[in-house]
C-alpha cells in the first residue's frame, strides 16, 4: 500500500506522541535529580527549568557524601536531615551481582531445558510443559514464606547467592517457555541436516543451533535482567543488610518525608545499566524480536 | 554409489499404520522417484532410508549392509529437504564444509572440495555470502552442494522443488538431471509433481496410502498404467475415463456407454455384458472428419498455443481431447471423435485393475493385491 503525505505525517506525529508520552516520565525524573530540594517541592507552582542545577543528589548516593558535609561546603542549609545511609554504591555492586549472576545462570539451564522440550519427545513432555508454565501463574508472594524458612535452614538468608538462586527461580519458566519458542522457529530438519552430516547431538546444539537462536538468547537474557534488576518482593524478605535497588530505594521513604531528589538520582542511575545492556544485545535483540532464523 | 533394497517395511504412527508393506529395489546408479498424492507415505519412506525415521518391521539395505540400526551419519547418504535446512548462521562456505569439517578433513582438502562442489554448481560468487542473501534457487544449490561434497553412495532428495517459482523449477530439474548424469550417484527422489517425475526419473515408483501401486519407466508408466489410480494420477489434462458395457457390433467387440458405441480393438480381451472403465488419453482421442469417429458436443475449447484443448461431451460423460490442428470451434458446436485404437486401455471399475493392460508378470510391476 502506498502511503499519502499526510499519512505519513500523522503516522510520524503518531510515532513522536507514542515515544513523548514514554518517555516523558524518565525525562521528568532524571530532571527532578539535578533539582535542588527547593525546587522539587515549591508552593508557588511546579518548577520546569527555572532552577540551579545541583549536583548534590548524586553526590549524596553515589559518592557517599552526607547531605550535612555539602550544605555547609555549598552554604546553604535549607533543609538537611538524615545521615550517610544513602550512600548507593554497594547496592548498585551488589544488584549487578544479582542480577548478573542469575541471568546468566537462567539463561545457561533455559538454552539446554527448552532445547530438549522442543527436539525431544519424551514421556509427559506436554505435561511437564504444562507444569513450567503453571509455575508462572504462581505469585511469589504465595511461596515467600516457604522461602523463608528454607533459606533460613540452608544460610541464604541475607546472601546475594541466595538473591541469585531466587530469581533464576522466578525467571526459570519464562525463560524456558521463550527458548523454547525460538528453537520452535528453527526447522528440525536442520537437526536432521546436521544429523546426517555426522553431528552429535551436543554438536548439534552447540554448533548449529544454538547460533541460530543467538537473537533469542539475547532477547531471553534482557528480560531476566530486566526482572531481576527490578525485583523487589524477594528482596525484601530474603536480606536486609545487602539491599538491592528497589529496596534501598524504599528506604529513602523516611519517617521525616521522603527524599525525593535521592530517589531521583538513584533512579536515573538504575535505568543505566538495563540501557547498556539492551544496547550491547540491541542488534540480537531486533533479530530475536522478529524471526528466529531463516525461514519461508 | 550402491544400490538400496527396500524389503517389506512397515510403519505405524500411534496405531495408524502408514506404510503397508513396501518392496523396492534401486539400482546402483538409479534414478527412482517416488510419486504420489500427498500423504501417501513418501516423505516416511524416505527417511527411513536415511535413518530418521525409525523402522517398524522390514529390513533396509544400503550396499550390502542392513542398515536398519545404523545412525543417519553412519549410512553414508546425504539428504535435500524441502526447506533447505540450510544453517543460517554460517556461510556458504561453511554450510558446505560443515561435514568435513566434524569429520576434522585437513584444510586443503575441505576447500578443495568445496570449491569443486561450487564450480559445478554454480556457486564459486557466493561462497562467503550468508544464506539469507541468496535467493531460493541458489539456496537449493547450496543444499544440493553441502549433499555433494560429502561423496555420498546415496542421494535423498524430499521434494526439493516445491518452494520455488515454476520456471526456477523447470530450470532446477535440469541441473538435478545432469548433476546425475555427472555423479552417477544412486538417487532417490521425492515429488508429488508427476511432471518432475517424468521428466527426471529413471524408473517411477507410485505411491498410493502406504502402497505401492506402479514400478516402472516414466513411458511405461504413461503407457501402460496399470490401474485406475495409475492411469488418473498421470498425464495431465489426466486420462479419460467412461463407463459402459462390453457389446459387439458388426462383429466387432464395442462398448456401449449411455447409448453411444465406442470401438475397441478386435483382439481386446473382453466379453460381452462386461462393466468396464474405457481409458483413453486426450491426445489420443482426435477430432475426426466427415462420419467416422465418436458423436459429441463441444462444451470449452482452450487454446493453449502448440495444442487446442477441447473439452466434450459423449453421451453426458465429460471428456477431453487434443489436436494441433487449428480448428475453430465454439461450444455446442457438434464434433466427431475418434480414439486411437491400440492406445485404449480397459479397466475393471470395482478393483481398478486394467484389464487388456500390460504383462502382469513383469517383474518390476507390483500390482495392489
Ligand atoms: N510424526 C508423525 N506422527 C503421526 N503421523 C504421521 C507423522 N508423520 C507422518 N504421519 C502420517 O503418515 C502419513 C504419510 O506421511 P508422509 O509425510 O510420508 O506423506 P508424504 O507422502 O510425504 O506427503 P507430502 O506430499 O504431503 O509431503 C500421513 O498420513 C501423515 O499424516
Ligand atoms: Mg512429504
Amino acid at each position: 500500500m502506498q502511503e499519502t503525505f499526510w499519512q505519513k505525517r500523522l503516522r510520524d506525529v503518531a510515532a513522536v506522541l507514542v515515544v513523548g508520552l514514554f518517555m516523558f516520565p524518565l525525562f521528568w525524573w532524571a530532571l527532578t535529580s539535578f533539582k535542588p530540594t527547593s525546587a522539587i517541592f515549591d508552593k508557588d507552582g511546579i518548577v520546569w527549568f527555572d532552577f540551579k542545577p545541583t549536583l548534590v543528589n548524586y553526590a549524596v548516593t553515589m559518592l557517599g557524601k552526607s547531605r550535612a558535609e555539602l550544605a555547609i561546603e555549598s552554604g546553604n542549609t535549607f533543609g538537611i536531615g538524615g545521615a550517610s545511609s544513602y550512600d548507593s554504591r554497594q547496592t548498585i555492586i551488589d544488584s549487578l551481582i544479582v542480577a548478573v549472576g542469575s541471568t546468566a545462570l537462567t539463561v545457561l539451564l533455559a538454552v539446554m531445558a527448552a532445547y530438549a522440550l522442543s527436539r525431544m519427545r519424551f514421556f509427559g513432555r506436554q505435561a511437564y510443559l504444562n507444569w513450567i508454565l503453571s509455575q508462572r501463574f504462581m505469585p511469589p508472594i504465595a511461596i515467600i514464606v516457604p522461602v523463608v524458612f528454607m533459606f533460613h535452614y540452608m544460610s541464604l538468608l541475607d546472601t546475594r547467592l541466595g538473591l541469585v538462586i531466587v530469581d533464576t527461580l522466578i525467571n526459570l519458566p519464562i525463560a524456558v517457555l521463550l527458548m523454547k519458542s525460538f528453537y520452535d522457529d528453527v526447522p528440525a530438519d536442520v537437526d536432521e541436516a546436521a544429523m546426517i552430516d555426522g553431528a552429535t547431538r551436543l554438536q548439534i546444539f552447540r554448533r548449529v543451533v544454538l547460533p541460530m537462536v543467538k537473537g533469542g538468547v539475547a532477547a531471553t537474557a534482557v528480560l531476566c535482567f530486566i526482572f531481576s534488576w527490578t525485583e523487589f518482593l524477594l528482596s525484601l524478605f530474603l536480606t536486609n543488610s545487602i539491599r538491592t535497588l528497589p529496596v534501598k530505594i524504599t528506604t529513602f521513604v523516611t519517617s521525616t518525608g521522603s527524599e525525593w531528589g535521592f530517589i531521583a538520582a538513584l533512579g536515573t542511575t538504575a535505568v543505566i545499566p538495563s540501557f547498556i545492556f539492551i544496547l550491547l544485545v540491541q542488534k540480537q535483540l531486533v533479530r530475536g524480536l522478529t524471526l528466529g532464523s531463516l525461514k519461508e | 554409489m550402491a544400490s538400496v533394497t527396500i524389503s517389506n517395511i512397515r510403519k505405524s504412527y500411534g496405531g495408524l499404520e502408514v506404510l503397508h508393506g513396501i518392496d523396492l529395489s534401486v539400482a546402483n546408479g538409479e534414478f527412482v522417484v517416488l510419486l504420489g498424492p500427498s500423504g501417501c507415505g513418501k516423505s516416511t519412506l524416505l527417511r527411513m532410508v536415511a535413518g530418521l525415521e525409525a523402522i517398524n518391521s522390514g529390513q533396509i539395505s544400503i550396499g550390502n549392509v542392513v542398515v536398519n540400526d545404523l545412525h543417519p551419519k553412519d549410512r553414508n547418504i546425504a539428504m535435500v529437504f524441502q526447506n533447505y535446512a540450510l544453517y543460517a548462521h554460517l556461510s556458504v562456505f561453511d554450510n558446505m564444509a560443515f561435514s568435513m569439517q566434524l569429520r576434522k578433513l585437513p584444510k586443503d582438502e575441505i576447500r578443495r572440495k568445496v570449491e569443486w562442489a561450487a564450480s559445478i554448481l554454480n556457486l564459486t560468487p557466493y561462497l562467503d555470502r550468508q544464506p539469507r542473501q541468496l535467493s531460493g534457487g541458489q539456496r537449493q544449490r547450496v543444499a544440493m552442494g553441502r549433499a555433494i561434497v560429502r561423496d555420498p553412495s546415496v542421494f535423498l532428495f524430499d521434494e526439493p522443488l516445491s518452494n520455488l517459482d515454476a520456471k526456477l523449477r523447470v530450470q532446477m530439474r535440469t541441473e538435478i538431471k545432469e548433476l546425475h548424469h555427472k555423479l552417477s550417484t544412486t538417487i532417490i527422489y521425492v515429488t508429488h509433481d508427476q511432471i518432475e517425475a517424468m521428466t527426471m526419473a529413471d524408473t517411477i515408483v507410485v505411491l498410493r496410502d502406504g502402497n505401492i501401486e506402479q514400478i516402472g519407466k516414466p513411458l511405461e508408466i504413461y503407457d501402460r498404467p496399470a490401474n485406475l489410480f495409475v492411469a488418473e494420477f498421470i498425464g495431465s489434462p489426466s486420462m479419460n475415463f467412461l463407463s459402459g458395457e462390453v457389446g459387439a457390433e458388426a462383429g466387432r467387440p464395442v462398448v456401449r456407454a449411455n447409448g453411444v458405441t465406442l470401438p475397441l480393438p478386435l483382439d481386446a480381451k473382453v466379453t460381452a455384458g462386461q462393466i468396464v472403465k474405457y481409458g483413453i488419453r486426450p491426445e489420443h482421442l482426435r477430432p475426426g472428419a466427415g462420419s467416422e469417429g465418436i458423436p459429441a458436443k463441444v462444451s470449452v475449447v482452450e487454446p493453449t498455443g502448440p495444442e487446442i484443448h477441447i473439452y466434450a461431451d459423449i453421451g453426458g460423460q465429460e471428456v477431453c481431447s487434443i489436436t494441433q490442428d487449428r480448428l475453430e470451434l465454439s461450444p455446442d458446436d457438434p464434433i466427431r471423435l475418434v480414439p486411437a485404437l491400440d492406445k485404449i486401455r480397459l479397466f475393471e471399475p470395482a478393483t481398478g485393475k486394467v484389464i487388456n493392460g500390460p504383462d502382469e508378470s513383469r517383474p518390476r510391476t507390483l500390482l495392489r493385491a
